[in-house]
């Protein structure tokens, strides 16, 4: 399994992730960047493991705002906060643990030479859990892993078989409603603590497979149904799927191409509330020839009948 | 032997330098590359760190000998905390006991919880 970065969503509005309003002026955007600076960038806040994480979205929301032709266009609804997104970038911090990395001379040799043992623990324990006086248990830290689910489990629920590495594999839960680049977070599924300290969280991103018949959209689900020519002119009753089992559809007589149907609580049920269906018809003509058919049509084109073309001719300048 | 990079390699990786701003951060001392006959030679840790210098200078304003001081006490960090991650990693090799005292020991002489 890969290692992913969470991506900002289009739900990451720039604003309050600035912790801003609207009315915020240019200066305040800096400001506000400034701040969250200090609090969430990785090379200042090393030991922070979620740092990385609210950084990427910071600075794609500073990246939005900081330009008032760009801010412009965010706030009038022509582009919205995703895309905003740049390739990953390698922080300093990457490399301070490696032999590589070169730091003035003397200085970053560090070590404990010359210190005796109380300084060395005292050192040590100022430095330990960032303002916390409880000893030597560090949490141990959290492991990013990405999950592929298959579509239906994501939709209906299910439970998908998990082996994380030095572990014996194991089963989680997929909560019914999960949605692509959501994350679980197994508690102390991480690195081990350090002096008997918790284990780290294994925070797992899911994405969620696609599916040939189904498609959703939040907790709708959408499916492209072929129906007969007759089925379309006299009407009929057919066999739907849907993720929970086939379903009986009434197509009413007389029924174009395109017309979509709604399946009420056909959807993802999740939080006590079930979506909806949507079955949009395409009507399919059988294949090779039918004289019969053929027949039949160059009768009915003698006959008068409206053209559905008519209105949309109209009035369109061309 | 890691991957090297010359100086027009170095200004092509990082987008906000320039050969100007590179000679101040070298003159000013907050980037130590190869000093080799054919010129500069950086790491891919150089790359990174001129990266962040270059972020610091354009949000905050900062001068290149303002940069260096910041790169320095944020290397003194790393330093330190590559320290406590070793020290951790032995004491956690030792038993709950062993580590239990070494805690006991700490909690006496720490400042902090005086």
């Amino acid at each position: 399994m890969a290692e992913k970065k969470p991506k900002p969503t289009p739900t990451d509005d720039p604003y309050s992730v600035l912790g801003l309003t609207k009315s915020a002026s240019e200066a305040d955007i800096k400001k506000a960047y400034r701040r969250l600076v200090r609090s969430s960038h990785p090379d200042i806040n090393p030991d922070d493991p979620e740092a990385a994480a609210r950084f990427i979205r910071i600075s794609a929301a500073h990246d939005l705002l900081k330009d008032p032709a760009t801010r412009a266009r965010f706030d009038a609804g022509e582009i919205d906060a995703t895309g905003q997104e740049k390739p990953e970038r390698r922080y300093y911090r990457d490399y301070t643990d490696a032999r590589e990395s070169r730091q003035r001379p003397g200085q970053a040799a560090g070590g404990f030479a010359g210190m005796s043992p109380e300084d060395i623990f005292a050192e040590m324990f100022r430095q330990q859990g960032g303002g916390r006086a409880d000893g030597f248990a560090a949490a141990g830290r959290n492991l990013a892993f990405r999950l592929e689910v298959p579509f239906l489990d994501a939709a209906r629920g299910g439970k998908a078989r998990i082996a994380l590495p030095g572990e014996p594999p194991f089963d989680v839960n997929i909560p019914a409603g999960l949605h692509d680049g959501q994350t679980l977070r197994l508690r102390g599924k991480g690195e081990p603590g350090i002096g008997g300290g918790p284990r780290g969280d294994a925070e797992v991103t899911i994405s969620v497979a696609s599916h040939p018949i189904f498609r959703r959209e939040g907790d709708t689900i959408l499916i492209t149904l072929p129906i007969t020519l007759d089925e379309a002119v006299l009407g009929a009753k057919v066999e739907v799927p849907t993720i929970t089992g086939d379903v009986a559809l009434t197509i009413p007589k007389g029924t174009s191409s395109g017309r979509i149907m709604r399946l009420r609580g056909r959807g993802v049920a999740q939080n006590g509330h079930s979506g909806d269906q949507l079955v949009e018809l395409r009507i399919v003509l059988p294949k090779g020839d039918d004289p019969k058919l053929a027949e039949f049509m160059q009768e009915w084109r003698k006959s008068e009948h409206e053209d559905p073309r008519k209105a949309m001719l109209k009035g369109v300048p061309r | 032997m890691s991957q090297q990079f010359d100086e027009t390699q170095v200004l092509q990786r990082v987008a906000r330098l320039t050969r100007d701003k590179l000679t101040a951060l070298m003159e000013a001392g907050a980037i130590f590359p190869d000093l080799t006959e054919s010129g500069p030679l950086f790491v891919a840790a150089d790359v990174a760190r001129l990266d962040l210098l270059c972020e610091f200078e354009e949000l905050f304003d900062m001068k290149p000998e303002a940069l260096a001081v910041m790169i320095t006490v944020i290397d003194q960090m790393h330093a330190a905390r590559q320290d406590r991650r070793c020290l951790l990693e032995a004491i956690g090799t030792e038993t709950v006991d062993v580590q239990m005292r070494i805690a006991t020991v700490l909690a006496e002489v720490s400042p902090r919880t005086k």
